[in-house]
């Protein structure tokens, strides 16, 4: 034990006036009588209780002594020498991600979490910083560098899970950014972390070490909720998944709009999942959702339930016009809530309402005004100059009808070389020229709503034999006729922004409704469904918890954080823990009991002499 | 120190004689001698040289022989007042000016000196320090009395606590007073706070013949104490010092030791044919002389 105050030994000397204090308050009041003869008997009587009286003024004296040097024990900062794994500055990179919220250790993992990083907290020397982050989808420091104990808890205390995965590459750039990376200082990085879906911590600069949570990994989950118009009606389809290691039985339920739709017991064998399907409801309900109960081992909660919204009650026109096209037929008739015409010629005009949509497979029309169409091969409708057949991948735009389709491989000879305006912009470049137009022409006298314009001829290329091709179809289909005019996603991650325009008012799943501002809608950290409301349509989106990585809940008790140093093998160190309180405190109780004792003192003697 | 008024009222008084004792000069007191007063006391057998004068012939005529007639002798009586003036007796509580003790005892021997004299008794006084005045008899004394009392007071040390003490002890003091005393009335007042006792002086007193009286004068303080806490007392005779804590079972203990001591002052008294009476200073001395001493037998 070492100290950091000496001089505060000084204060020691207070113990002369508290002697000389003893002493003149002993002194007793001198009393002339006329005579002591009367009184000596009373004294002899007393002598008995005179040790006692002596001993008492003396525990008196020396309670106040032993007050006196705690205090300045306390004063002079004694501190002991803790062997502590962790000093220097801390950086604890809390694992805030769904999966913590596994109960499979009381409360739940982030609370177990909360009591380590406590623990760090307490351990914490007098010399020592830390900086708390909280690692989730966006991980932030709670905390900046502090030694204050009541900050750090107190900002621990406000932490809460969230239900995204965790950016573990964010929180470790975040750590060496505060001062992790320097391997020179004694910046030592604590990983609190179940190790689930965490496995690039190896990437942690300087002193790292982890501390596991979590025992279990036992999860049965929705993985999948979703809603297709089929023949007979709507038809929901539900997987659910089990990570665990032992076979489940679960009850699987569907509701639409709070009234029961199906239930069903799901047998689910240990780390395979199991597809149910409920057939012919109403296709005009709003939302549905899917819960599972009775699991004997289901550790995360939050998977248990998954939203969907039938956002495809209006059902879309598309007019198909080709001499035959096996590929597109096919993609086009599996697509919900689009009735495709299909034609060789072209309608005569005027004696139809307009379709939402045209697909013209190299057949020209007379299109009615702010047509949405979809041009495949060399149409009337722009001049060309040329073929090319180099149609080596260079870049693709971002762009909606592109999402998930990969353009990369896709060939092609006697492209056209097409001279389109200035709204149609190139998304699909290749050696040769454009492969892929998209764009939108806006204006009064818009002649054309959204187009896409692919300048080849399907059967002339691979595109059709591609994965693309599909998604490519569906994309352009959502983008050019978008259901209910609002383009919004129909499932949404939490914490995702979804895209509305200023002014839309979104019904919370609480009830809560809230007015979405210029940066779009991001308040969707809560599962459920979300309804929205624009220029008098409604719409709603589902935000699912629904995420396979996190719902792999398995704890890594054997997780490598930094580049070479093991859990075991950090080189012990010191941390100077200062024990005034604890003395202080001895003092204020040794205090009390003097104070006690002084005031109990008397009627203590009055008793034992009545009773003698 | 004793107002007219309470002296008128004692004139009249006598002290009551427990016996007989032989008197200096012809007094209102039966003597055990035979004298010649009116009073017949006895007859006895006529001897040779005896005052033919005294024989009663009518006996001898009747009888054939001569007796003499023996009448009561009338004498004086003593009256000794011994008022101790030692240092306890001038102790007075803190916050009083004059010390209600010493002043009690003043009056009581004022009170007792005045009633000897008016009954035609010869009153002798003396204080502890061998002050002595009379023999005297009649009421004319009683200023003398009073000046012998005042310039006792003003003989008193005037420092407090006193540092000269010349008063004897009291049983050095009446062992001596007893070798020359005359037998009689014996009334001692004092508060008989004397570390060497009191017992040898009474028994020296008793065998003068001397019918002891006592009055024992102790205050309200001495009483009842009003002190508490943890005090150093100090005997204001021997300067001793006695350390005592003072709570509610002490003062108990020191009431139950101060009945005990003045019973056995009481009793020594009695067992010597005396009388003991205990006042307080609180108490009016007329209360104590006319009504507690009447009532006690001390005087009539």
């Amino acid at each position: 034990m070492s100290v950091l105050n000496p001089i505060a030994l000084l204060f020691a000397l207070l113990a002369i006036p508290i002697i000389l204090l003893y002493l003149l308050r002993l002194q007793r009041r001198e009393q002339t009588v006329s005579s002591t003869l009367l009184w000596q008997q009373v004294v002899l009587d007393r002598e008995a209780n005179t040790l006692w009286q002596r001993l008492r003024r003396n525990l008196l004296l020396v309670l106040q002594l032993l007050t006196l040097a705690f205090l300045v024990f306390a004063l002079i900062r004694p501190y002991l020498n803790m062997p502590a794994t962790l000093s220097g500055q801390l950086i604890v990179l809390l694992d805030g991600s769904a999966s913590m919220q596994a109960t499979d250790v009381s409360p739940s993992r982030f609370e177990a979490a909360k009591v380590q990083v406590r623990r760090l907290i307490d351990e914490l020397g007098p010399n020592n910083e830390m900086t708390i982050v909280l690692v989730d989808g966006s991980p932030h420091a709670l905390t900046g560098s502090t030694n204050s104990k009541s900050e750090l808890n107190a900002a621990l205390d406000a932490a809460l899970p969230s239900l995204t995965p965790a950016n573990w590459s964010a929180a470790i750039a975040l750590a060496a950014a505060t001062g992790g990376g320097d391997a020179n200082t004694s910046a030592t990085t604590v990983v609190v972390s179940d190790g689930a879906n965490a496995d690039d911590l190896r990437l942690i600069t300087g002193n790292a070490r982890y501390i596991p949570i979590g025992s279990s990994g036992e999860n049965v989950a929705i993985s999948t909720l979703s809603l297709r118009r089929t023949t007979r009606g709507m038809a929901a389809f539900v997987r659910v998944t089990n990570t665990g290691s032992s076979a489940e039985r679960v009850l699987a339920s569907l509701r639409a709009d709070g009234v029961l739709l199906d239930a069903r017991t799901l047998d689910v064998p240990a780390g395979q999942s199991t597809g149910w399907t409920v057939n012919g409801f109403d296709p005009q309900l709003t939302a549905v959702h899917a819960t599972i109960d009775r699991a004997t081992n289901n550790k995360l909660p939050l998977d248990d339930v998954a939203y969907a919204v039938n956002t495809n009650n209006a059902t879309r026109r598309a007019l198909l016009l080709t001499r035959g096209n096996r590929f597109l037929e096919q993609a086009l008739s599996v697509l919900p809530n689009l009735q495709v015409t299909r034609a060789i010629t072209p309608p005569v005009a005027g004696d139809l309402k307009p379709y939402d949509l045209y697909v013209l497979d190299g057949i020209s029309m007379t299109l009615p005004p702010r047509a949405n169409v979809m041009f495949i091969g060399a149409q009337s409708v722009f001049t060309t100059s040329g073929i090319f057949s180099n149609t080596a991948f260079v870049r693709a735009e971002p762009h909606p009808v592109l999402q998930s389709a990969n353009f990369r491989n896709v060939n092609a000879v006697d492209v056209s070389r097409v001279n389109v305006p200035s709204w149609l912009k190139p998304v699909v470049e290749s050696q040769g020229g454009p492969l892929l137009f998209a764009g939108e022409q806006t204006g009064e006298n818009a002649r054309f709503g959204r187009v896409v314009l692919i300048p080849f001829e399907l059967r002339r290329s691979d595109l059709p034999l591609q994965i693309a091709f599909p998604i490519l179809i569906v994309n352009s289909v959502e983008w050019l006729s978008p259901p209910q005019g609002l383009s919004i996603p129909t499932n949404v991650k939490p914490g995702e922004v979804v895209p509305l325009p200023q002014g839309t008012i979104v019904q919370l799943p609480s009830g809560n409704r809230v007015a979405v501002d210029q940066r779009g809608f991001a308040l969707t950290n809560e599962v459920g469904v979300y309804r929205v409301q624009v220029n008098d349509t409604t719409s709603a989106f589902a935000v699912n918890f629904a995420h396979a990585a996190e719902s792999q809940i398995t704890p890594n008790p054997q997780l490598a954080v930094g580049g070479s140093a093991p859990v075991s093998e950090v080189k012990p160190q010191f941390s100077q823990r200062e024990v005034w309180s604890w003395l202080a405190l001895l003092a204020l109780v040794l205090l009390v009991i003097e104070w006690w004792i002084y005031q109990r003192g008397v009627p203590v003697l009055q008793r034992q002499r009545r009773s003698s | 120190m004793l107002s007219e008024t309470i002296l008128r009222s004692l004139s009249g008084l006598q002290f009551v004689q427990p016996h007989r004792r032989p008197g200096t000069t012809i007094g209102e007191r039966r003597s055990p001698r035979r004298g010649r007063s009116v009073e017949f006391a006895d007859y006895r057998d006529y001897t040779p040289g005896d005052d033919p004068r005294r024989v009663d012939w009518n006996i001898y005529a009747r009888l054939e022989r001569p007796y003499i007639k023996l009448y009561e002798d009338e004498q004086d009586l003593a009256v000794h007042v011994l008022v101790d003036a030692s240092p306890s007796m001038q102790w007075r509580n803190d916050t009083a000016q004059t010390s209600a003790k010493w002043e009690r005892a003043a009056q009581l021997a004022i009170a007792m000196c005045y009633i000897a004299l008016s009954s035609g008794d010869r009153l002798i006084i003396e204080t502890s320090t061998r002050d002595r005045f009379g023999p005297r008899r009649g009421v004319a004394a009683t200023s003398g009395v009073i000046e012998f009392l005042e310039r006792a007071t003003l003989n008193i040390d005037p420092d407090y606590p006193p540092v000269n003490n010349l008063s004897l002890p009291l049983n050095t003091w009446w062992k001596r007073y007893a070798l020359d005393a005359r037998p009689g009335l014996c009334i001692i007042i004092s508060d008989f706070l004397d570390a060497d006792g009191y017992t040898e002086g009474l028994n020296a007193l008793g065998s003068s013949r001397l019918d002891i009286n006592v009055l024992h004068t102790l205050s309200a303080d001495e009483l009842d104490p009003e002190f508490a806490g943890d005090l150093r007392l100090r005997d204001i005779e021997t300067s001793a010092m006695q350390d005592v804590s003072l709570d509610d079972a002490a003062l108990n203990q020191y009431r139950q030791r101060l009945n005990r001591w003045t019973g056995e002052i009481a009793e020594s008294c009695r067992r010597r044919g005396g009388k003991y009476h205990l006042t307080d200073t609180g108490d009016p001395v007329e209360k104590v002389v006319l009504r507690d001493l009447r009532r006690e037998g001390w005087i009539n």
